[in-house]
């Protein structure tokens, strides 16, 4: 469905001296650097996956899912989507995809979202029937209720946003982009939106994408993940998989019925909390066994808990080891 | 139906959902009809009080009566409803688009980007305007003792449409720069000022200044030449002007808008 093959973006920026001097030479004379905002990425997305992109602030991520919704033009590299070049911007590609930016609406701010759906249905030429039918849907499906017919700035945040979404899904997109589609939504409310947009996959079959700061979206929604970082690729495969590579340890929390000494449970593994009445242990996957056989016979444990580290940490360590990587490699 | 009988019903059916989503907001907003009609009335005062002044102690000025002066007035007043109710909502709403990078969504649709920014938002109760002026035309015809002709309507007609197609060409303009400056209110401002003189006949502006403000920035084909129109005065060559004006305006706006976007999407890196 999408295939990327050496995708590069490069901006041309203006170097900002600092100083005032410098300031105003700059007005006459400029020197301008080169940003590599995406600098030669590769990866191919089968019909229906749901693969999320992680990577710190100015990765590329949000430059990548523009460039693949034909609103930037690669400076480098083959993009197809559907068999589209996503910059030709097509009538029928643009028919296929679908943006969601979090942080940016196209609701009409002063009428109620039914409003921006007619104009939706017009605009992508959705005959009525289906248009009808589809509302009907997602209006079961987000329980929007009343809600789309309350002018949008009546709106709370996550009302709003489960009607961006219904916006955006009126024409039925086949590729779906999500660009940090719960920033700022209450957990309650991140729920319903991963819920829906998962179902929204299962049921059509649509390709998505999505980038998220909040793990817990990829974690619940990416089976696979893409995690660039400056502008290039660190990762491509299962989430699982990641944890595996990055940290292979468990965490075993270990609920307490009385209070024990740091240095028994240093002897399990290394300690990562310790507070009354629970203990967090990290322990590698050989000795799990041992260690938890050890707890048990030595310890009052009331209750325990094994799982995989917080993809946080994961994704965090995996940003830090590549950015030592780089780093070791300019110094060399 | 051919493809393109297609396209253009599709883009008018796109128009009535645009103006249905304006006319829906006004009507939200009813106070604004209610303050927009004196405040009309107003405006036309002003507008016509300076020809007041001038033609107190003289009947013709620059070979324009008192009379014939009210035309250009009303002109002035009817495409300023243009404007302010048609073209000036959706434009200026395009410069917030580029700061706040939300012409992103404009242009994920499998629509003309032009067309969509520029129907985006009307106000329906700039047309207070138009009864304003249809009221100082009717004052022009009365004051001259005399009708329009029909040959006169016709001809005012069709430069009703030309200034509109040039003056939405020079927002378009304005726009366009909207995508290398971020503050284009300088612009907007120079724009609003200019369009101020073609209250005036065009003969009323010494000569260098009359021709910039006919072969230049073509205020004369706003109003001035509409009025003669309607006086049933107007020259030929005057309407061909105005009409290739008008085309030649258009296509630069257009090539101009396209050149912005190429910039927005960055296409030249």
């Amino acid at each position: 469905m999408i295939s990327v093959h050496g995708l590069k973006k490069h901006f041309r920026v203006h170097k900002r001296p600092p100083g005032l001097k410098a300031a105003v030479a700059s007005l006459f004379s400029r020197e301008y650097t080169t940003v590599k905002a995406v600098d030669g990425i590769s990866f191919d997305i089968r019909p229906g996956e749901r693969v999320g992109f992680l990577g710190p602030n100015g990765a590329g991520k949000t430059t990548t899912l523009k460039i693949l919704s034909g609103l930037l033009y690669p400076s480098e590299g083959d993009v197809r989507v559907d068999g589209h070049l996503p910059q030709a911007r097509e009538e029928a590609f643009l028919k296929k995809v679908m943006l969601v930016m979090g942080q940016k609406q196209q609701l009409l701010w002063d009428l109620p979202p039914a409003e921006t759906f007619e104009l939706n249905r017009a605009v992508y030429d959705v005959p009525r029937e289906q248009f009808r039918k589809t509302l009907e849907e997602l209006t079961q499906l987000l329980e929007l209720g009343d809600l789309v017919n309350k002018p949008t700035r009546q709106l709370s945040l996550g009302e709003r946003m489960k009607c961006e979404l219904a916006a955006a899904l009126i024409h039925r997109p086949k590729v779906l982009f999500l660009d940090e589609p719960t920033i700022g939504l209450d957990v309650s409310m991140q729920m319903v939106m991963r819920d829906f947009i998962k179902r929204y996959n299962e049921e059509t079959g649509a390709t998505l994408i999505l980038t998220s700061h909040y793990m817990d979206d990829v974690a619940a929604l990416c089976p696979r993940v893409v995690v660039i970082d400056k502008g290039q690729l660190s990762y491509d495969g299962s989430l699982d998989a990641l944890v595996q590579r990055v940290r292979p340890e468990k965490r075993v929390v270990l609920h307490l019925g009385g209070p024990v000494e740091r240095q028994q449970l240093e002897s399990l593994g290394q300690v990562v909390s310790l507070e009354a009445g629970k203990a967090v242990l990290q322990v590698p996957q050989a000795g799990l066994s041992q260690a938890l056989s050890r707890a048990l016979a030595g310890l009052p444990v009331t209750d325990l808990n094994v799982e995989n580290a917080p993809l946080e940490e994961v994704v965090s360590e995996l940003f830090s080891r590549s950015r030592a990587a780089r780093e070791a490699e300019a110094q060399a | 139906m051919s493809g393109m009988g297609r396209q253009f019903l599709r883009y008018l059916r796109l128009l009535g959902v645009q103006v249905r989503a304006s006319v829906l907001l006004a009507l939200q907003y009813r106070g604004d009809f209610l303050v927009d009609g004196p405040l009309s009335l107003l405006w036309a005062l002003t507008a016509v009080s300076p020809l007041l002044v001038v033609y107190r102690d003289r009947a013709v000025l620059a070979g324009w009566s008192f009379g014939e002066a009210l035309f250009v007035t009303g002109w002035f007043l009817l495409l300023t409803a243009v404007v302010e109710g048609t073209i000036n909502p959706s434009l200026t709403a395009v410069v917030d688009h580029v700061r706040k990078g939300t012409l992103d969504f404009v242009l994920m649709k499998p629509a003309d980007a032009q067309f969509l920014v520029s129907t985006a938002k009307f106000e329906p109760w700039k047309m207070n305007h138009v009864l304003t002026s249809a009221g100082i035309f009717t004052w022009g015809f009365v004051t001259l003792g005399r009708g329009p002709t029909a040959l006169g309507l016709l001809q005012a007609a069709l430069l009703l449409l030309t200034a509109t197609v040039l003056l939405y060409s020079l927002w378009i303009l304005t726009v366009s720069a909207a995508f290398y400056v971020v503050k284009v209110d300088n612009l907007t401002y120079l724009f609003s000022s200019l369009f101020d003189a073609a209250r005036w006949p065009s003969s009323f502006f010494p000569g260098p200044l009359r021709f910039v403000f006919t072969a230049i920035i073509p205020l004369a084909v706003l109003t001035t030449f509409p009025a003669e129109a309607m006086l049933g005065r107007l020259e030929g060559r005057h309407l061909l002007g105005a009409m290739v004006a008008a085309a030649a305006f258009s296509a630069l706006a257009r090539a101009a808008w396209r050149r912005s976007l190429a910039q927005y999407t960055s296409a030249s890196s």
